[in-house]
C-alpha cells in the first residue's frame, strides 16, 4: 500500500474544495455559519471564504429541496461544479473543476462518504466519539490519497488500481487467489483483497469495498485501537508482527455481497434479478483471469468437505466460548442438534456450508438455516451491529460490551428461541427457519445441497428441485432480508419477536440502558445503515493482505494465528516474485502507434497505454473519452461511436462488460469534414479490433 | 414540470410561464402551508417566494466569488435547474419530467431572451428600462404582456418538438421553382413595389417581403434598398408568424392528443385583468370542450381568419379548410378562436419588431422595423417588413450605446480615468459623436449628464475618479435607452404610432389571395410531403432519414416527417414514425453536444441505427476546404444553434480567419442508417448524398 510521508496536502486543480457542514448547529438566525463546518479542505482556506460557501451552498440546497421535493446532486458554476450530498443535518460538498464529469465529481464525493463511513462509521457517531481535529486528520488522508492516486484516467471511470495483468505471470494471480481462498477457510474470515503497492493484485470483494481498502493507509495501532473500542482490550490484543485489525463499517448492500458469497451458486432468481450482474460477477471472479477465476470456484468448494471436521473442533474447543451444551440450550426447539454442533465453524463460513453439508445429506436446509443461524448468533455477538446514522446515542463499544456482557449467561429471553439480542438479524434468520420448518415439514427429506455446488463434478446439477425454500432459507442466511426487516418494520409482525427477545433480555439483565441503546439502535431511521466487520490487514513489504472477518475474530487470537500462519508464506513468495518482474516491466510502455483505453465494468479496472503525463494529443483523447463515457451512461443502446475533429479521431465501443476507447496517434489528416470512405477515421473499428487483441482485449 | 421565470438582482419577478403541472406543485405547496380560507398569493409572488434565496445567492456569489450558478440537478436529473445571466435579469427554466435536458433549457431561455431583443431592441441593455417593458405597473398590461410572452413559449417548445427546421433552427424552403417565380414576382411588382410607390405610405419603406406554407417559406423577396434579412431574425419572424396563426397541423394535432399540454391555457388568473382582451388568459372554461364553445366555434372562424373584405373566396378557403381535416373542426375551431379573438381588440399586426440590418454600410443590431402579417388562408400567411424614417437613428443610438459600454467595460478592468482615457481613439471617436447627438436632439436631462461626464473624464485639473466616471456613464447609457424606448417603442405602430394604411394591406393581400388561389390546396398539401424519402430510397438503400442544412443561407432540406395521425409519411403512422422522429431529434442534440466540444464528425451505432454528422466547409465554388479546430465551449455557454445566439455565423467568422481571400460556406449533415449497412458504404453514400443536395441547392432558386 502506497503510503505518503508529506502530512500536507497539494491541492490539485481540479479539486477545490470539500467540505462537511452540519446545518444543526446553525438553526438561529444569530448562529455563526462557522458553528456548522465540521471540516473544510483545503483547510487554509479564508474562513470568510468558508462561510460564504457552506452558506450559500446550503441555502440553495434547502431552497431546491423545496421546490422540488428532493435536495440537488449537483450545483454547477461557471468555473466550479459542487457535487453534494445531504444526509439529514448533515452536507457533504465536494467542489471540482467544471471540466470533470458530473458523474465522476459525484463519484469521489460518494468515494469520500464511504471511506469516511468505512472506517469511521456513521458520521454523526463519528463526531459525537471523536475530536474534529482527530476526523479532520483523517479527512486529509483520504483526499491526500485520493488526490495522490487519480489519475487522468481514474477521473474519469473512478476505476480502482490494479496490476497490469499483462505484466504479472498469470501463475501470480492464481496464487493469489488460492492465498485468498485458504484464508477463507478461518473462521470469522469472510473474504479479502491482496494488494501490492497500492494495486490490486487479486480481489474477492466488490469495486466498492475494494476501493476503500486500496485507499487505506494503516495507521499506527494505537492510534487505530481506540475506534474499536473496549472489545478490543480483550486478553487476545497482541497480533502477530506486521497485522492489524481494525473495525470497519460496511452499507448493508456491502455485508450482504459478502455473506451472499455461497449462495451465489444456487439457483435463486429473485436475488439474481436484485443484484447486478456486476456485484455477481465480482463477487466470483478474482481479478484474475477468467479461467482462474472458474478454477477458482471449484477449489473453493472443494475443500469443503474436509472442512468441518477440521475447523469446528477449533472453534468450539479452543475458542471455549460456545460448549456445546449451551448451543444445544440455545436451540430453538433442540431438534437439530448435530446439525449445531457444526455451528462455530460454519457461522463464519457460510459460503462454504453446500460442501460441508455434502456430508450431511440427511439434512435438510432447514437444519442448516437454523444451524446457521444458531451459529451466527453464538459466535457473532457483535456481528451485524446495525446503525443508522441518527442514533446518536449509540455507541459501539456499549453494544459490544453489552454483547460480552451477556454472553455467559442465558437469560430467559433465550428459551422464547431467541438467543442473543446483539444480533436480531439472527434471530430473524431463525424465525424465518422456523416458520419455514413448520410450514414444510416434508422437506427433511433432502433437498439437494449439493446442487448449490458449481463443481462439475458433483452428481446434481445446479437446478433445485425445491427452490423456494432454498431460495427463503438462503435469503434469510444472507443477513439482508433481516437488517432490512429489523429496522424498516419495527412493529411488523415478523421483526416483532426479535424485537421482543431485545428487550426480554434486556430485561431480564435489569440493565436498563441497555434496553434504551436497543431501542435507539433498532429505531427505523432514514439514511444508510452501517454493518461493523473487522479488517484485518497483514502487510509483507509492498504487499498487503486485507481480509474483511466478522467481529468475533478480534478475540479470537487461535483464528488470528491461523490465518496468519495460513498464509505467510505465500504472501512472502508472492511478494518476492511481484518485486522481482513488476519493475522490470514497468519501463517497458514505450510509444506506440495508439493510445486506448479498456475499462471493464464488472471490476471497475482499466487497461491503457497512456504515459503518465499527457501529451496534447493525449488531452484531446481524453476529452474524447470523457464525453464518449458519459454518453454510454446515459444511452444504453449506443455501443459504439467514432468522433473526429481537426487534430484526432476516436473510436470507442461499449458493452455491458466493458468500454473501449482507440485513438491512432498519426499525424493529423489534412482532409476536410466531408464524407469520404476513404477517410481513416471510418476504419478505426477494424484496426482497434486488430490491435487491441495483443492487449487481452478482444473486441472480436 | 416546466417553468421558465425572469427575475431581477431583488427577486422581483420579471417575466414567468409555467405549465398546469407546475402550476399544480406550486397551488399545493402554498395550499397546504396557508390557511384555506385566504386566497393564495398570486402565482408570480409565489414563485418569487420560492426562488428569492436561489437568485440572491446566485447575486452574492457572484459578487463575492466573481462566479455564479449555471445549473442545478438533482438525483438522477429529475429535476433540472438551468440559470442564465443576462445583463442584470436572471434567467431560470426548471423541468422537472425528464423531456427537456440542460441543453433544451438553455436554449429556451436564450431563445426567450433573443425574443425579448426582437420586441424591445436596444432597451434590454438597460436593466431599469426593460423591467418597465416587461412588467408594467398595470396588472391588466402586464397580464397581457406575460401573456404574449407565454404564447410565444409555448408556440417555440411546440415548433421545437415538431419541425425539423425548428429542431435544427434553420430555414426550410418549399421546393417548388415555378411556384415561387411566381410568387417572387408577385411580392416584387405588386407588394413591394406597389406600396413603395404609394403616396399614401407615409414615411415607411417596404423592405422585405415573403409567404409563408406553415413553417416553411414558399417565396422571399427584399427590395433593393434593404440589406439581407439574418436566418436567426427570419426564423424569429416564422416563430411570430406561427405564433400568430398557428398552422392547422398543430392545431389538428392536439385535437388528437387530448391532454398535450402545450396548447392548454395557463392560468394567469392571479394577476385581475383590466380588460379581458386576451381571451387565452380570461377564458378559463376552455379546458372543457363543451357544446357552448363549439357552437360558436363553428360560425366563427371565417370571421376572424379574414378580416379582408372579400367574402367570397373567404369562404371557399375555410370550406376546403373544413374538408382537409374534418374531425378536427371544433378543436381547430376552437384553437383559431383563441389564437385570433385577441386581435380582435388588439390587431396582431403592424407590430414593433427589432431585428439586425446594416444601415447606411454600417451593421447595425436590432433595427426597427414594423411587420405586417397578412394572413390568406389558415396555414398560408404573407409578411411585410417596412421601416420607418427614423431608422437612422436607431444607428446613432447603437454606436454611443456601445461606445460607452466600451468604455463602461475599459474602467471596469481598472483603466486609469484621466489622461491615459482621453487619449483612447474610442474616447474621442465618442466624444465628437456625443456632442454631435447632443446639439442635433439632445433634450435638457441628457445634455447635462453630457457635460456632467466632460467634465469628470476630459478635465485636466480635477479628473473624475473610474467610479465616478462609471456612474455618469451609466446615466448616460439609460438616458440614450430611454430615448430609443421612446422614439421607436412609445410610438410603436401597435400602439398608435405611424404604420401603411390598411388599404394598402388590403390590396396586396387580396392580389396575393389572385394569384395563389389556384395553388392554395397544393401548397398545402406540399408543405406536408415537400421531399420524399421515396426518392432517395432507390439510390441510397439503407438511407432512413437525412437533414442537410446549408448553414450560410441558414437553410435546410430534409424529407418530410409527419407522425400524426392525420397524415401518414412513408414511414406510416404511428409508432414507427414518432420512433424514427425521437431518433433523428437524439442525433440532433447529440451532433450538437460533440460539435460543442470540438468536433465535427460523429458517427455513432445505436440500436438498429447507425448515425451520422458532418460538418464541413467549402468555398464558393464548392471546393472542399480543409477541417479546423473548432473552438470547444463550455457547458454553460450559449448553445449552439441559430435563434438563441448565431453560433454558425461566429464560426464561419472564426473560419474566414484563416482563409481570407475566399467566401466560405458551412454545411452540415446528419444521416440516420440502418445499422446493418457497413461503415463505408454508409460514408460513401453520405458523401453522395451531400453532393447531391449541394447540387440541388445550387440551381438558384428564383
Amino acid at each position: 500500500m502506497a503510503t505518503s510521508t508529506s502530512p500536507e496536502t497539494k491541492s490539485a486543480s481540479w479539486w477545490n474544495y470539500f467540505f462537511l457542514y452540519d446545518g444543526s448547529k446553525v438553526k438561529e438566525e444569530g448562529d455563526p455559519t462557522r458553528a456548522g463546518i465540521c471540516y473544510f479542505y483545503p483547510s487554509q482556506t479564508v474562513l470568510d471564504r468558508q462561510e460564504l460557501l457552506c452558506g450559500q451552498i446550503a441555502g440553495v440546497v434547502r431552497c431546491v429541496s423545496d421546490l422540488s421535493g428532493s435536495p440537488p446532486t449537483l450545483i454547477r458554476l461557471r468555473r466550479l461544479k459542487f457535487a453534494v450530498k445531504a444526509e439529514e443535518d448533515y452536507l457533504w460538498v465536494l467542489g471540482c473543476a467544471v471540466e470533470l464529469p458530473d458523474t465522476s465529481c459525484k463519484q469521489f464525493l460518494d468515494q469520500l462518504i464511504g471511506f469516511f463511513n468505512f472506517y469511521n462509521g456513521p458520521v454523526s457517531l463519528a463526531y459525537k466519539n471523536h475530536s474534529q481535529e482527530e476526523l479532520s486528520l483523517q479527512w486529509d488522508t483520504f483526499i491526500e490519497q485520493v488526490l495522490k492516486n487519480t489519475g487522468d484516467l481514474h477521473k474519469i471511470f473512478n476505476s480502482l488500481w490494479n496490476l497490469d495483468k499483462t505484466k504479472v505471470e498469470p501463475l501470480l494471480l492464481l496464487k493469489a487467489a488460492l492465498i485468498l481462498q485458504t484464508c477463507q477457510r478461518t473462521p470469522h474470515v469472510l473474504a479479502g483483497c491482496i494488494l501490492y503497492k497500492g494495486l490490486i493484485v487479486s480481489t474477492q470483494l466488490t469495486p466498492s469495498l475494494t476501493a476503500k481498502i486500496l485507499l487505506h493507509r494503516p495507521a499506527p495501532l494505537d492510534q487505530r485501537l481506540p475506534a474499536a473500542g473496549d472489545a478490543t482490550q480483550d486478553p487476545g490484543a497482541s497480533f502477530p508482527p506486521n497485522v492489524q485489525i481494525t473495525p470497519v463499517f460496511l452499507t448493508e448492500e456491502e455485508a450482504a455481497s459478502l455473506h451472499e458469497f455461497p449462495v451465489e451458486q444456487m439457483p435463486r432468481p429473485a436475488r439474481l434479478q436484485d443484484s447486478t450482474a456486476r456485484r455477481l460477477a465480482k463477487d466470483w471472479s478474482t481479478s484474475a483471469l477468467k479461467k482462474e477465476a472458474a478454477w477458482a470456484r471449484m477449489s473453493a468448494t472443494t475443500p469443503g468437505p474436509v472442512y468441518p471436521d477440521r475447523v469446528w473442533p477449533n472453534g468450539k474447543t479452543e475458542n471455549g466460548h460456545f460448549p456445546a451444551g449451551e448451543v444445544e440450550d440455545w436451540g430453538p426447539t433442540g431438534l437439530h442438534t448435530t446439525a449445531k454442533g457444526q455451528v462455530p465453524g460454519l457461522s463464519c463460513f457460510l459460503h462454504q456450508g453446500p460442501g460441508f453439508l455434502q456430508e450431511e445429506t440427511d439434512l435438510s436446509e432447514i437444519h442448516i438455516a437454523e444451524a446457521q443461524e444458531g451459529g451466527a448468533s453464538s459466535g457473532h455477538c457483535a456481528l451485524l451491529q446495525v446503525y443508522a446514522p441518527g442514533d446518536r446515542g449509540l455507541h459501539l463499544k456499549d453494544s459490544v460490551r453489552d454483547a460480552n456482557h451477556l454472553e455467559p449467561v442465558p437469560p430467559e429471553g433465550m428459551a422464547t428461541g431467541c438467543p442473543h439480542p446483539s444480533s436480531s438479524l439472527d434471530v430473524l434468520a431463525q424465525n424465518g427457519a422456523r416458520e419455514q420448518h413448520e410450514d414444510l415439514p416434508g422437506t427433511s427429506s433432502y433437498t439437494p445441497v449439493p446442487g448449490t455446488d458449481p463443481c462439475p463434478t458433483q452428481p446434481s446439477g445446479p437446478p433445485s428441485p425445491h427452490p423456494d425454500p432454498e431460495q427463503r432459507g438462503s435469503e434469510l442466511l444472507s443477513g439482508h432480508q433481516g437488517v432490512d426487516q429489523q429496522v424498516d418494520g419495527v412493529g411488523e409482525s415478523l421483526a416483532a419477536t426479535g424485537l421482543e427477545c431485545v428487550s426480554d433480555s434486556a430485561d431480564s439483565q435489569g440493565d436498563g440502558p441497555s434496553a434504551d441503546r436497543a431501542d435507539s439502535r433498532l429505531s427505523p431511521v432514514g439514511g444508510p445503515r452501517l454493518v461493523q466487520l473487522n479488517l484485518y490487514t497483514h502487510s509483507v513489504k509492498g504487499l498487503v493482505l486485507s481480509l474483511l472477518a466478522e467481529a468475533p475474530l478480534l478475540r479470537d487470537s487461535t483464528a488470528i494465528e491461523e490465518v496468519y500462519h495460513s498464509s505467510l508464506a505465500s504472501l512472502n513468495g508472492l511478494e518476492v516474485h511481484l518485486k522481482e518482474t513488476l519493475p522490470r516491466d514497468q519501463a517497458g510502455s514505450t510509444a506506440g502507434t495508439y493510445s486506448f483505453v479498456h475499462h471493464d465494468h464488472i471490476q471497475n479496472v482499466l487497461t491503457a497505454n497512456l504515459p503518465p503525463v499527457a501529451s496534447a494529443q493525449d488531452r484531446h483523447f481524453l476529452q474524447a473519452v470523457s464525453l464518449m463515457h458519459s454518453d454510454f451512461a446515459q444511452r444504453p443502446t449506443l455501443y459504439e461511436m467514432t468522433v473526429r475533429n481537426a487534430s484526432t479521431a476516436v473510436y470507442a465501443c461499449c458493452s455491458p462488460a466493458q468500454e473501449t476507447y482507440f485513438q491512432p496517434l498519426m499525424a493529423a489528416s489534412r482532409s476536410s469534414g466531408f464524407p469520404n470512405p476513404q477517410d481513416g477515421a471510418f476504419s478505426l473499428a477494424g484496426k482497434a479490433k486488430q490491435k487491441l487483441l495483443k492487449h487481452g482485449v478482444n473486441l472480436l | 414540470m416546466k417553468c421558465v421565470s425572469v427575475a431581477t438582482e431583488g427577486a422581483e419577478i420579471l417575466f414567468y410561464w409555467t405549465d398546469e403541472e407546475f402550476e399544480e406543485s406550486l397551488r399545493l405547496k402554498f395550499g397546504h402551508s396557508e390557511n384555506e380560507a385566504e386566497e393564495l398569493p398570486a402565482l408570480e409572488d409565489q414563485l418569487s417566494t420560492l426562488l428569492a434565496p436561489v437568485i440572491i445567492s446566485s447575486m452574492t456569489m457572484l459578487e463575492k466569488l466573481s462566479d455564479t450558478y449555471t445549473c442545478f440537478s438533482t438525483e438522477n436529473s429529475n429535476y433540472l435547474y438551468v440559470l442564465h445571466l443576462f445583463g442584470e435579469c436572471l434567467f431560470i427554466a426548471i423541468n422537472g419530467d425528464h423531456t427537456e435536458s440542460e441543453g433544451d433549457l438553455r436554449r429556451k431561455l436564450c431563445v426567450l431572451k433573443y425574443l425579448f431583443e426582437v420586441h424591445f431592441g436596444l432597451v434590454t441593455m438597460d436593466g431599469q428600462l426593460i423591467r418597465k417593458e416587461l412588467r408594467p405597473p398595470d396588472l391588466g398590461q402586464r397580464a397581457q404582456m406575460w401573456a404574449h410572452f407565454q404564447s410565444l413559449l409555448w408556440t417555440y417548445s411546440r415548433l421545437r418538438e415538431e419541425e425539423q427546421s425548428f429542431a435544427v433552427e434553420a430555414v426550410e424552403r418549399l421546393i417548388h421553382p415555378q411556384l415561387c417565380e411566381l410568387c417572387i414576382e408577385t411580392l416584387e411588382r405588386y407588394v413591394v413595389e406597389a406600396i413603395n410607390s404609394s403616396p399614401s405610405r407615409g414615411g415607411e419603406e417596404a423592405l422585405h417581403a415573403f409567404l409563408l406554407v406553415h413553417s416553411k417559406l414558399l417565396a422571399f423577396y427584399s427590395s433593393h434598398t434593404a440589406s439581407s434579412l439574418r436566418p436567426a431574425d427570419l426564423l424569429a419572424l416564422i416563430l411570430l408568424v406561427q405564433d400568430l396563426h398557428p398552422s392547422e397541423h398543430t392545431v389538428e394535432e392536439d385535437g388528437d392528443a387530448q391532454p398535450s399540454p402545450q396548447r392548454r391555457p395557463w392560468s394567469s388568473q392571479n394577476i385581475p385583468m383590466q380588460q379581458p382582451r386576451n381571451p387565452r388568459t380570461s377564458d378559463q372554461t376552455k379546458d372543457s370542450p363543451s357544446g357552448t364553445q363549439d357552437t360558436d366555434s363553428f360560425s366563427l372562424p371565417e370571421e376572424y381568419f379574414t378580416p379582408a373584405p372579400s367574402p367570397g373566396e373567404q369562404s371557399s378557403g375555410s370550406t376546403i379548410w373544413l374538408e382537409v381535416a374534418p374531425s378536427a373542426v371544433p378543436q381547430v375551431a376552437e384553437d383559431t378562436l383563441q389564437m385570433l379573438a385577441p386581435h380582435s381588440s388588439v390587431p396582431p399586426s403592424p407590430r414593433r419588431i427589432f431585428l439586425d440590418a446594416s444601415v447606411k454600410d454600417n451593421y447595425c443590431p436590432l433595427v426597427p422595423h414594423t411587420m405586417y402579417c397578412l394572413p390568406l388562408w389558415p396555414g398560408i400567411s404573407m409578411v411585410l417588413l417596412t421601416k420607418s424614417p427614423s431608422t437612422p437613428l436607431a444607428l446613432v443610438l447603437y454606436q454611443l450605446l456601445d461606445g460607452f459600454s466600451l468604455l463602461e467595460k475599459k474602467l471596469k478592468e481598472g483603466q486609469e480615468a484621466g489622461s491615459a482615457l482621453r487619449s483612447q481613439p474610442l474616447v474621442g471617436d465618442l466624444r465628437q459623436r456625443m456632442d454631435k447627438f447632443v446639439k442635433n436632439r439632445g433634450g435638457q436631462e441628457i445634455q447635462s449628464t453630457w457635460l456632467e461626464f466632460k467634465s469628470k473624464a476630459f478635465s485636466r485639473t480635477e479628473p473624475g475618479s473610474a467610479w465616478e466616471l462609471l456612474q455618469v456613464c451609466g446615466k448616460l447609457k439609460r438616458q440614450l435607452c430611454a430615448i430609443y424606448r421612446l422614439t421607436f417603442l412609445s410610438t410603436a405602430p401597435s400602439r398608435g404610432g405611424p404604420h401603411l394604411p390598411q388599404s394598402l394591406l388590403d390590396r396586396a393581400q387580396r392580389l396575393m389571395r389572385e394569384r395563389l388561389l389556384d395553388w392554395k390546396d397544393f401548397l398545402l398539401v406540399k408543405s406536408r410531403r415537400n421531399i420524399t424519402m421515396v426518392s432517395y430510397l432507390e439510390d441510397f438503400p439503407g438511407l432512413v432519414h437525412f437533414i442537410y442544412v446549408d448553414r450560410t443561407t441558414g437553410q435546410m432540406v430534409a424529407p418530410s416527417l409527419n407522425n400524426s395521425e392525420k397524415t401518414s409519411s412513408e414511414l406510416g403512422k404511428g409508432p414507427l414514425a414518432a420512433f424514427v422522429k425521437a431518433k433523428v431529434w437524439a442525433l440532433i442534440q447529440m451532433a450538437r453536444r460533440y460539435l460543442q466540444k470540438g468536433y465535427t464528425t460523429l458517427l455513432s451505432h445505436d440500436g438498429d441505427f447507425c448515425c451520422s454528422y458532418f460538418l464541413w466547409f467549402e468555398n464558393d465554388m464548392g471546393y472542399k476546404l480543409q477541417m479546423i479546430e473548432v473552438p470547444v465551449l463550455s457547458d454553460d455557454s450559449v448553445p449552439i444553434g441559430v435563434l438563441g445566439g448565431d453560433y454558425y455565423r461566429k464560426l464561419l467568422r472564426y473560419y474566414s480567419k484563416s482563409h481570407p481571400a475566399e467566401a466560405v460556406r458551412c454545411y452540415e449533415l446528419l444521416a440516420l442508417h440502418l445499422s446493418v449497412i457497413p461503415t463505408d458504404l454508409l460514408v460513401q453514400q453520405a458523401s453522395q448524398l451531400a453532393r447531391r443536395l449541394s447540387e440541388a441547392s445550387r440551381v438558384p432558386l428564383p
